[in-house]
């Protein structure tokens, strides 16, 4: 098992929020999955949610694995994987909690298959992850990508469901960025890291 | 490749070249009877008595199980009954296209007006709910009659009354193609098959087709004379051996059915 | 739509091909049963054994919804042979036994929730326009009396702006609601949409909703407005 060092101070800042809060959380390059980790580990462990993960920015079995290297089981969680279906064979997965979405592009299937994933959870108290609006920026556009965030904000905070969006702020689109800052309720700000 | 059928010598000796006509003195007329592979066609004109001649033709069967009747127009208790009246076998193959096809599609089309008519009821809709495909209600005869002369053995004696009921139904290319099929089927097996067909309303091309593929061709026909009827029988084709030619007048009698008359009228 | 579909009206579904029209249906049928109402679905276009095939994809669907009669799939094959219409070209009377048996079937079994898939096939044997249009009038006017909801399917080429709601230009014209739905191509894919055009006596959103077609029915969300254009040529305008 890989040795990783969690920030803790994330998971002190969640013991704050509610279900209907949305929280934008800033990363850099290099410490994604550090920052994605520490947020994800409070909700499963601490606060024994559900949830949906929603990746385009790896495939789903990858993340899985990350997850696994580090000895965390994130077999409860649903996985709604908008990168394998552009790669040929990426889709014959093992794992019976991913769901594919054919392309980042079909933002309100998206939407629908979280929904429809959230309807047929057994847990009472579920988040919904976003990793990462810079992966659905490469295909999606700007003003088109904000009013998606705008609606998925709200359709889930409406819901009670915790919602939370990862981006790398000075790679994310100033509009889209600037309304994340507007509509999320929480910010984890990890986005300014320095590499010594 | 064509097929290769070897006859028993005991079967050569029974069945013999010829078969009978089932009117002896026909066959007498025409040097024993009809060689056997022969195809006849009889071209029929209402009141010939052609019908009759048909299950006369059968009569003989020389093998009961290998003799099929095929009437498209009557009924299986009409043809007992004229079998019986003239004492003919009764445990021959009979086939009654036109019975099935009125139990069939008449019956089918007078529930259609019943329900045009009257409407459904509750059992008709629980049913109706519960039926998920069409009765296979267009059969095609035509292939259904062809496979069963076909799965006769040799030696086998057929008659189909009539091919009117096919070219009414069917398209007439595709009857002729498959008569053409039972032509060469009834030279191989070394069977005789009897094909009536009205002249009435039958397009002069596919007479002559029918006449051309026929080792034998027959024309029932009815005239009246004075105050009588006179049905006769003409032979105008007959594979190799064209001395066989001829009218035939016949009248009916109750003993023996169809009985040419050996005397020559006077009109 | 705020409510649902008024009782006894006539709505045309109209879409293209693989939009989701007879899943939409099939589940208006499903909830129906679920009520206790009497369904009826006649089929032209898939074998009624191949759509209860696929409504046991529904979670909520139940077998016995057939076997205890509140849903009833008929094969218009069948009625069609049954009442001797096995034919091409319908004429008046053809059109009349239709109508008659059609709501014979919706009388007797006190059915209140009808599809019809689909209206166009059906159509397509009734040459005129203007039998056309007394068929689809008097058969909605019946069912409407019985107080029979209908949904009628209507294939359509193309769900653009310009295109019409049905097949015949007439359909459209009778109905009480239209909901149309088809595809909206973006950057080479196809996202399903449905759209209440009209629905007489309510007040309901006419934008464009995606859909998904999931176990659990169809689930719909309005669809971006900066992505419900087929074509791309309106981004960065």
């Amino acid at each position: 098992m890989i040795m990783f060092e969690l920030d803790q101070r994330i998971a002190e800042q969640l013991s704050t929020i509610s279900l209907n809060s949305s929280v934008q959380v800033r990363c850099g390059n290099s410490n994604a999955f550090m920052v994605t980790a520490s947020t994800m580990l409070p909700l499963m462990q601490m606060f024994e949610m559900g949830g949906v993960y929603i990746t385009a920015s790896r495939g789903a079995v990858e993340i899985i694995q990350a997850f696994e290297s580090i000895g965390v089981d994130v077999s409860n969680i649903q996985f709604i994987d908008l990168v394998s279906s552009g790669i040929l064979g990426g889709t014959d997965v093992e794992y019976s909690n991913i769901h594919f979405v054919d392309s980042p592009i079909m933002l309100e299937s998206v939407l629908l298959r979280t929904l429809y994933i959230l309807r047929t959870t057994s847990s009472a108290r579920n988040f919904v992850f976003i990793d990462s609006v810079n992966a659905l920026a490469i295909y999606n556009e700007d003003r088109m990508l904000a009013e998606y965030l705008h609606t998925f904000i709200n359709t889930f905070r409406q819901r009670e469901v915790l919602s939370i969006i990862l981006n790398v702020p000075d790679q994310t689109p100033p509009l889209v960025l600037s309304n994340l800052d507007l509509y999320c309720t929480d910010l984890v700000d990890r986005g300014q890291v320095v590499i010594h | 490749m064509k097929k290769k059928i070897t006859f028993d010598k005991e079967d050569e000796e029974f069945f013999g070249q010829v078969g009978s006509f089932g009117v002896p003195k026909f066959d007498g007329e025409m040097n024993g009877g009809i060689p056997r592979g022969f195809t006849m066609v009889a071209f029929t004109e209402t009141g010939s008595g052609a019908e009759l001649f048909a299950k006369q033709y059968v009569s003989p069967a020389e093998e009961s199980e290998n003799t099929l009747y095929i009437s498209t127009n009557e009924g299986q208790p009409e043809i007992v009954r004229v079998f019986k009246k003239y004492g003919w076998p009764l445990d021959i193959n009979v086939r009654t296209i036109g019975e099935e096809y009125n139990s069939n599609v008449l019956e089918r089309e007078l529930l259609a007006s019943r329900y045009r008519l009257e409407g459904f009821r509750l059992e008709d809709i629980q049913r109706l709910a519960q039926t998920r495909f069409v009765d296979e209600n267009n059969q095609d005869y035509l292939t259904e009659v062809t496979n069963e002369i076909m799965a006769l053995g040799p030696y086998f004696r057929a008659a189909i009354d009539s091919l009117d009921f096919f070219l009414q139904r069917d398209d007439p290319n595709r009857v002729v193609a498959m008569i053409r099929m039972l032509q060469a089927h009834t030279q191989m097996y070394r069977g005789l098959l009897l094909i009536s067909v009205s002249v009435n309303g039958l397009s002069p091309s596919i007479r002559q087709e029918l006449a051309s593929i026929a080792d034998m061709v027959l024309t029932f026909g009815v005239r009246t004379v004075g105050s009588d009827f006179e049905t006769s029988m003409i032979v105008s084709k007959f594979r190799n051996a064209p001395e066989n030619l001829k009218m035939l007048v016949f009248r009916v009698t109750p003993e023996e059915g169809i009985t040419p008359e050996t005397v020559e009228r006077i009109a | 739509m705020r409510g649902g579909i008024p009782y006894g009206s006539t709505v045309l579904a109209s879409g293209t091909c693989g939009s989701g029209k007879t899943t939409l249906a099939m589940e208006f049928l499903v909830r129906g049963a679920l009520a206790g109402e009497a369904c009826a679905h006649f089929t032209a276009t898939e074998p009624s054994v191949k759509l209860l095939e696929n409504i046991r994809q529904y979670a909520f669907f139940d077998m016995n919804m057939v076997d205890t009669g509140l849903i009833n799939v008929f094969d218009m094959d069948v009625l069609y042979s049954w009442l001797g219409l096995d034919k091409s070209t319908f004429d008046l009377d053809d059109v009349h036994a239709l109508i008659k048996s059609i709501t014979d079937i919706v009388n007797t079994i006190g059915v209140t929730r009808l599809v019809i898939d689909s209206v166009t096939t059906l159509c397509y044997k009734i040459k005129s326009e203007q039998l056309i249009r007394d068929f689809l009038f008097t058969l909605g006017k019946k069912l409407a009396t019985l107080g029979c909801t209908t949904i009628l399917i209507s294939e359509i080429t193309s769900a653009t702006e310009n295109a019409h709601w049905s097949s015949f230009g007439v359909e459209e014209a009778i109905a009480d609601g239209i909901v149309v739905m088809g595809d909206v191509e973006r950057m080479g894919h196809l996202l399903r949409f449905l759209q209440v055009v009209k629905m007489r006596g309510t007040s309901h959103s006419r934008a464009k909703h995606a859909i998904e077609l999931t176990p659990l029915g169809v689930m719909l969300t309005p669809m971006l407005k900066w992505g419900s254009q087929t074509d791309s040529a309106n981004w960065g305008a």
